[in-house]
C-alpha cells in the first residue's frame, strides 16, 4: 500500500511536472518519470512483461524520439506568446470534466470477467507466454489490425521522407564511369 | 517478504556495486596496459609494482579535480545526467545468476531473479541512453549535442538488432529467465552452436550498445571534441567512464550467460573431474574476463565507423539478418519438431558463411561504386 502511494504520488507530480514545466526538455524528462513509475505499478501488479515493454517501447523508445524532436527543432525555449488556438482552455476544462466523469462510469460499472483468483494462476505472473498466447488466439484481429497500421505507418514515413531520384547531370564528371553515377 | 531476506538482498546489490566498481577500476588498467602491449608500448608501470596501484592514483585525481561547470548548461539536468547513467548500468547486472541456487554461503547468488530476465535487461539497458542524451543536451555545447544525438540515434537502431537476435534463443529455449536458458544449455549444450547468427548479431549490437569501439562515434575526438563528456570533469567525467565500463562488463556477462552456459561450466569436463562445471563464480568469470578481452582486443584492432556506414549496417545488415536469424529459427521448430537442434546449428554456420563471403563481395562492389562516382 505505501509502495502504490508513493509510485502513485511520483507518477502525479511526472505528469504535473509534463504540463506545467516551462522548459519542453523538462516536460518530456517528467512523462518520462510518470510512465516509468506507471511500468513499477504494472510490476507491483504482477504484470511483469507488461512493465518491461512499457519501458522498452515508451520510456526506450518513444520518449527518446522526442526528445531527438525536441532538440532538433530548438523547442526547449519556453513558449511565451499567446495559445494560438482560441479558448483553448476553456475547451481544455470542458475535456477535462468529460474525461473524468467517463473514467468515473467506468470505474463505477467495473466488473472483472472472472474470479481474480483463477485469472492470476493463468497469467502465470505476467510472464511473456500466456500474455502472447492470448494476443495470438483471443485478440488476433485487433492484434493483427494494429500491426497493419503500424506498417502503413512505416511505410508512409518513408515514402513522406524519400527523397526525389537524383537526375543525372547532364554534363558527366570526367572521372565517373560510364553508368555508374546514377546509383549513387 | 521478510526482513532477513530484505537486508540479504540489500547486501548482495551492495556487494555487486562494489565488485563492479572494483572490476572497472582494475579494468581500465588492463585495458591500458593490453593496449599498449597490442601497440607494442609499456603502458602505465610507474604506480605500485606493475602499475597495480594506478588505479588508486586515477581514482584520488578524479575526486580532487576542478569540477568545471559550463556556464550555458541545464543545472538539474546536468547533475542528473551521470546518475542516470550510472544507476542504470548498475542495476542490471543484479538480474544475472552467477551460480546454483544457494550458492552464495546459503544465499541465492543473484539479486533478483525475474521470469523475464532478458527483457528486463533489454529495458534497462535501453533507459541508460538517457544519460549520454541528456548529457549531451544539457551541456549548452553543441559539440555535446550532436554527440548525444549520434548515441541516441545508434542505441535506438541497435536495440533493434539486438532485441530481434535473441528472438530465435528464446524460441528454442521458450523462457526468458535467465537461469532456465542457463540450465537448458546444460543439458542441450550452449546455445552459440544452434544460434549462432544470433550470436554474431548480439555480439556486434552490444558492441554499439555499449559505445565501445569500432562504434563509439559519441565520443569521436576527431569530428566532436568529446561527444558528450566535452562539458564534464571530475567526478561527474568518471562516474561516466565507470557506466560505460559497467555497461561493458555487464554486456559480457549478458553474451555468456544466454549463449556460452552462462554459470555452468561445460557438461563434458565432468567426465574428467567430477562436479567441475557446477563450480559457483569461476566459469562466469572466466566467461566475462574472455569477452571483456575481445571488447578490449577490438578496441586496438579495428578503425571506427563512419557515421552513415554505422546506420547503413545497422538498418540494412544487422536488422535483416537478425530476422532472417528468428524466422529461420521459427521454421525450424515449428515445421520440424524432434529434430535435433544440431541441425539448425549446421544450417546456421553454412549462412552465417555465405553472408560473410558475400558481404565481402557487395562491400567490394560498393567500393567500385563509391570510388565511380567520388565526385557525388
Amino acid at each position: 500500500m505505501i509502495l502504490f502511494l508513493i509510485l502513485a504520488l511520483l507518477s502525479l507530480v511526472g505528469g504535473v511536472l509534463t504540463i506545467a514545466a516551462s522548459n519542453a526538455i523538462h516536460a518530456v524528462l517528467g512523462l518520462v518519470g510518470t510512465l516509468i513509475s506507471l511500468a513499477m505499478l504494472y510490476v507491483t501488479l504482477d504484470a511483469h512483461f507488461l512493465a518491461a515493454v512499457q519501458v522498452i517501447v515508451y520510456a526506450g523508445a518513444v520518449m527518446v524520439l522526442f526528445l531527438f524532436v525536441v532538440m532538433l527543432l530548438n523547442a526547449a525555449r519556453p513558449v511565451s506568446s499567446r495559445d494560438p488556438i482560441p479558448y483553448v482552455r476553456e475547451l481544455a476544462v470542458i475535456f477535462g470534466v468529460l474525461l473524468a466523469g467517463s473514467l468515473l462510469l467506468v470505474l463505477n460499472g467495473y466488473a472483472p470477467p472472472r474470479s481474480l483468483a483463477n485469472a492470476a494462476s493463468d497469467l502465470a505472473g505476467g510472464a511473456p507466454g500466456p500474455v502472447g498466447a492470448v494476443l495470438l488466439s483471443k485478440f488476433l484481429l485487433p492484434f493483427e489490425a494494429v500491426s497493419l497500421l503500424l506498417l502503413v505507418a512505416v511505410i508512409g514515413s518513408v515514402a513522406l521522407v524519400l527523397r526525389p531520384q537524383v537526375q543525372e547531370d547532364p554534363a558527366p564528371e570526367p572521372a565517373a564511369q560510364p553508368g555508374r553515377g546514377e546509383t549513387a | 517478504m521478510t526482513a532477513a531476506h530484505f537486508w540479504i538482498t540489500l547486501l548482495k546489490a551492495v556487494l555487486v556495486a562494489l565488485a563492479l566498481l572494483t572490476t572497472f577500476a582494475y579494468m581500465t588498467l588492463v585495458e591500458r596496459r593490453l593496449l599498449a602491449r597490442m601497440q607494442i608500448r609499456r603502458g602505465p608501470n610507474r604506480v605500485g609494482p606493475l602499475g597495480l596501484l594506478q588505479p588508486l592514483a586515477d581514482a584520488i585525481k578524479s575526486v580532487f579535480k576542478e569540477d568545471v561547470l559550463a556556464t550555458n548548461r541545464d543545472r538539474v539536468v546536468f547533475f542528473l545526467a551521470p546518475l542516470i547513467s550510472i544507476t542504470t548500468a548498475l542495476t542490471v547486472f543484479g538480474a544475472i545468476p552467477a551460480g546454483r541456487p544457494g550458492g552464495f554461503f546459503g544465499a541465492n547468488p543473484w539479486v533478483f531473479n525475474l521470469d523475464i530476465g532478458v527483457i528486463f535487461i533489454l529495458a534497462f539497458t535501453s533507459l541508460g541512453v538517457y544519460g549520454i542524451f541528456l548529457a549531451g543536451w544539457a551541456s549548452g555545447s553543441k559539440y555535446s549535442l550532436l554527440g548525444g544525438l549520434r548515441s541516441s540515434a545508434q542505441v535506438i537502431s541497435y536495440e533493434l538488432g539486438q532485441g530481434l537476435s535473441i528472438l530465435g534463443l528464446l524460441i528454442l529455449v521458450g523462457s526468458a529467465n535467465l537461469r532456465s536458458i542457463v540450465h537448458w544449455q546444460y543439458h542441450h549444450g550452449w546455445l552459440i552452436a544452434f544460434q549462432l547468427i544470433g550470436f554474431a548479431c548480439f555480439l556486434i549490437s552490444s558492441f554499439a550498445e555499449t559505445n565501445r569501439t569500432p562504434f563509439d562515434l559519441p565520443e569521436a575526438e576527431q569530428e566532436l571534441v568529446a561527444g558528450y563528456l566535452t562539458e564534464y570533469s571530475s567526478l561527474k567525467w568518471a562516474l561516466f567512464q565507470m557506466s560505460e565500463y559497467v555497461n561493458m562488463i555487464t554486456a559480457s556477462a549478458l553474451i555468456s550467460t544466454l549463449f556460452l552456459g552462462g554459470y555452468r561450466g561445460p557438461a563434458f569436463l565432468d567426465a574428467v573431474v567430477p562436479g567441475i562445471s557446477g563450480w559457483p563464480y569461476l566459469w562466469l568469470l572466466l566467461k566475462i574476463a574472455l569477452f571483456l578481452f575481445l571488447f578490449i582486443w577490438v578496441r586496438a584492432t579495428f578503425p571506427r565507423l563512419r557515421y552513415d556506414q554505422l546506420m547503413r549496417f545497422g538498418w540494412k545488415v544487422l536488422f535483416p539478418v537478425a530476422l532472417l536469424n528468428a524466422l529461420l529459427t521459427a521454421a525450424f521448430v515449428g515445421l520440424l519438431p524432434g529434430l535435433s537442434p544440431w541441425i539448425l546449428g549446421l544450417v546456421s554456420l553454412l549462412i552465417l558463411i555465405a553472408l560473410l563471403a558475400l558481404g565481402d563481395r557487395l562491400l567490394a562492389g560498393n567500393r567500385k561504386l563509391a570510388r565511380g562516382s567520388a565526385g557525388d
